[in-house]
């Protein structure tokens, strides 16, 4: 199926990585739906990519956070739209006070985006994706390698996505479903920006670029940027005793 | 730091930045916000003062001041809707001129009013009201603009000739101080087939100035002048005329990477001594100063800046200033004698003198009027000598009704602006009828007492 045939869907799309995923998809010609918590950032960048490129664009408006079952929301908003063969979920929602001290509450409203969200919205479109011998990106994050005093529902979010990555690809086989999980290192959006980082950040725009041009390959797990891979294996190994008097 | 004050912070995309304005007179550490949805513009604390930034290309300290949020609206740079018959382009106002030119000119149409920069935002432009490459013929940026959106404490307002035309007018030359610009509707025009060049040369800037006068409907108009004392307004005037020869790549636009950057990195060392700028002077009026006209591609009219990167890199640290001054028709003569007159007594180190014809009306603090126009660019404005040449040039173009440009010249105090600026007072105050709590502020307005 080639992209003017096919609709892919990035959830998370108004900003940061989930915009630039989008502008890059829009380039390549593939109709669109566009989901994000608000509409008026949806209808700018919907006319844009429309205007720019001449695709076909669907927005939706959804509070990931408060949404029961957000993906049966979105499997009504693809009907005529052509079929569903991507859908990419660069959905992130870290808070600075997630340090092991937040209510039940806050942590359920980390959990719904990062994990529940996810989760439900690849259930609801399974069949469709399948169907299509499409492909379902995830985004985890570096801060999920190992366990932290902080990040801590988040990163615990995040490293449920690698199980969800594990378990799509032991059920389907790559000729039915292909299933990229990306763990993104420091990357540059609202977020990280003024925060004093460690390592460099990278532009989103270069994390989406690389994410489109490989959504027709096979199923992998990769490191964005790749030497977040080395980084990623020190951590790891770091002994135990080093790693408990690391700052955070 | 509590909890909820930590979790206040995070999302607001805040964070402390050292803001320069393009002429390097101006530095502050300052909080720069960089949302990138439409609710974090609205979400700061209701009494945090602020200001809107497009690129911060703006010769002036308009986009930030030490005791004001800076909100940059370069992730609202989108195209989102154009009409192909009527020419009308709906854009958020952190676009850039130069991709509105790429998007109009790919699309048979063009901004006919734009400024040399092409990283100037639509949003700056507005609230500068720039003028273009003939002011005369075309009028300056509020002839272009239908319609803006924007978000003032009050909320999200529309203004345009039907509903709130007190506010677009305002908005007008209003430096920011009326609201976050964040779209505007801009009325595209066709642009000429292809131009041809013709230069004038002119022996002084009265010669000039007749020229101007009878080029005045030309597309592109405007005039260069070497500023040595000894040689001082002669120069050449550049009338960019309308070809019938149609030329495919007379309209062709260059990528943005070709555009000038920003910032511009100063050199280490200043070129524009006296051995530098004579030398500048003499290859210009050799490459310049001689009869004739040739092709010009469009992208090269409207973006001569394009160009520029040594020369204003060649300012050094020290940075520069550029004083505009537009002087009625009846009063250019005597104002261009006595001018010459002054350089030739202090000798001041002028960089480049540029002409230009205007022939609109005054509103405002916009820098329009029934004259000639000269912008003289000067380096190191702070040394004893260049201050006073300066002043020097305020007080003579006073003295023949001059009017300046508040967005260009970063010397002007709050005493020579309202001496400058005929109605200054009632333009402070109807900025401030739509600025009641004063959370507006620049350094611009600070200096100027806007």
């Amino acid at each position: 199926m080639s992209a003017r045939e096919a609709t892919a869907i990035v959830v998370g799309a108004s900003s940061g990585l989930g915009r630039a995923l989008a502008t890059a998809l829009a380039r390549e010609g593939y109709a669109l739906l566009l989901v994000a918590s608000d509409r008026r950032d949806l209808d700018a960048l919907g006319a844009s990519l429309n205007l720019q490129h001449g695709i076909a664009v669907r927005a939706l408006a959804l509070d990931l956070a408060r949404e029961a079952d957000p993906g049966a929301r979105i499997a009504a908003t693809l009907e005529g739209l052509p079929p569903a063969s991507a859908l990419l979920l660069p959905i992130g929602y870290s808070r600075d006070d997630d340090d092991l001290s937040l209510d039940a509450a806050a942590i359920g409203q980390l959990l719904a985006v990062n994990l529940h969200a996810p989760l439900a919205i690849v259930h609801a479109l399974l069949p469709r994706l399948v169907e299509a011998h499409g492909v379902v990106v995830l985004f985890g994050s570096v801060a999920a390698t190992r366990g932290r005093g902080r990040n801590v529902v988040y990163a615990g979010a995040k490293r449920a996505l690698v199980s969800l990555y594990e378990s799509l690809r032991q059920r389907y086989p790559d000729r039915e479903l292909r299933v990229q999980l990306y763990e993104l290192g420091f990357m540059a959006t609202n977020l990280t920006y003024g925060m004093k980082l460690p390592l460099p950040v990278v532009e989103a725009d270069v994390v989406a670029r690389t994410v489109v041009q490989k959504l027709r390959s096979g199923s992998a797990r990769r490191h964005l940027p790749r030497w977040w891979a080395l980084v990623a294996m020190l951590v790891r190994w770091m002994p135990w005793f080093v790693y408990r008097r690391m700052k955070g | 730091m509590t909890h909820d004050a930590r979790a206040g912070q995070r999302g607001f995309a805040l964070a402390d930045a050292d803001l320069s304005s393009f002429d390097a007179q101006f530095h502050a550490r300052c909080r720069l916000q960089q949302p990138d949805r439409y609710r974090l513009i609205e979400a700061l604390p209701r009494d945090a003062k602020r200001i809107a930034r497009g690129s911060g290309v703006s010769y002036v300290a308009a986009s930030f001041g030490a005791d004001a949020i800076s909100q940059s609206l370069a992730a609202f740079d989108r195209a989102l809707a154009f009409d192909e018959a009527s020419g009308r382009l709906v854009v958020e106002a952190g676009a850039r001129i130069g991709d509105v030119q790429r998007f109009a000119l790919a699309r048979g149409w063009y901004l006919a009013v734009a400024p040399g920069h092409p990283a100037a935002t639509v949003g700056g432009c507005i609230a500068a009201d720039v003028h273009g490459k003939n002011p005369a013929r075309d009028g300056t940026f509020r002839r272009v603009v239908e319609r803006i959106e924007l978000a003032t404490a009050k909320g999200l307002v529309i203004a345009d000739a039907a509903q709130n035309a007190d506010l677009l007018a305002a908005t007008f030359a209003g430096f920011g101080l009326t609201g976050v610009i964040t779209r505007a509707t801009l009325k595209l025009a066709r642009p000429p087939a292809a131009l041809v060049m013709r230069r004038v040369p002119v022996a002084n800037l009265c010669e000039a100035a007749r020229t101007l006068r009878e080029a005045a409907n030309a597309p592109v108009l405007y005039g260069w002048h070497d500023g040595r004392a000894k040689r001082f307004g002669r120069g050449v005037i550049r009338i960019g005329l309308a070809s019938d020869v149609a030329d495919p790549r007379a309209l062709r636009v260059p990528p943005r990477s070709r555009d000038l950057p920003v910032p511009i990195v100063p050199s280490p060392f200043a070129t524009w001594n006296r051995a530098g700028i004579a030398a500048a002077n003499t290859w210009l009026g050799w490459r310049w100063c001689r009869p004739g006209q040739s092709p010009l591609p469009l992208a090269d009219a409207l973006f001569p800046l394009n160009d520029a990167r040594s020369y204003f890199a060649g300012f050094g640290k020290a940075g520069m200033v550029e004083a505009q001054w537009l002087v009625p028709h009846a009063r250019f003569d005597d104002f261009a004698g006595a001018l010459a007159e002054r350089v030739a007594r202090d000798r001041p180190r002028i960089a480049l003198i540029a002409s230009k014809l205007f022939a609109g009306r005054p509103e405002g603090f916009s820098f329009d009027g029934d004259g000639v126009a000269l912008a003289i660019q000067l380096p190191s404005p702070r040394e004893t000598g260049q201050r006073a040449f300066l002043e020097a040039l305020a007080e003579l173009a006073l003295a023949h009704a001059g009017r300046a440009n508040l967005i260009k010249d970063s010397t002007l105090d709050a005493a020579t602006a309202r001496r400058a600026i005929a109605g200054f007072d009632a333009a402070r105050e109807r900025l401030a009828t739509f600025d009641t709590d004063g959370l507006y502020a620049s350094e611009l307005a600070r200096r100027l007492a806007l």
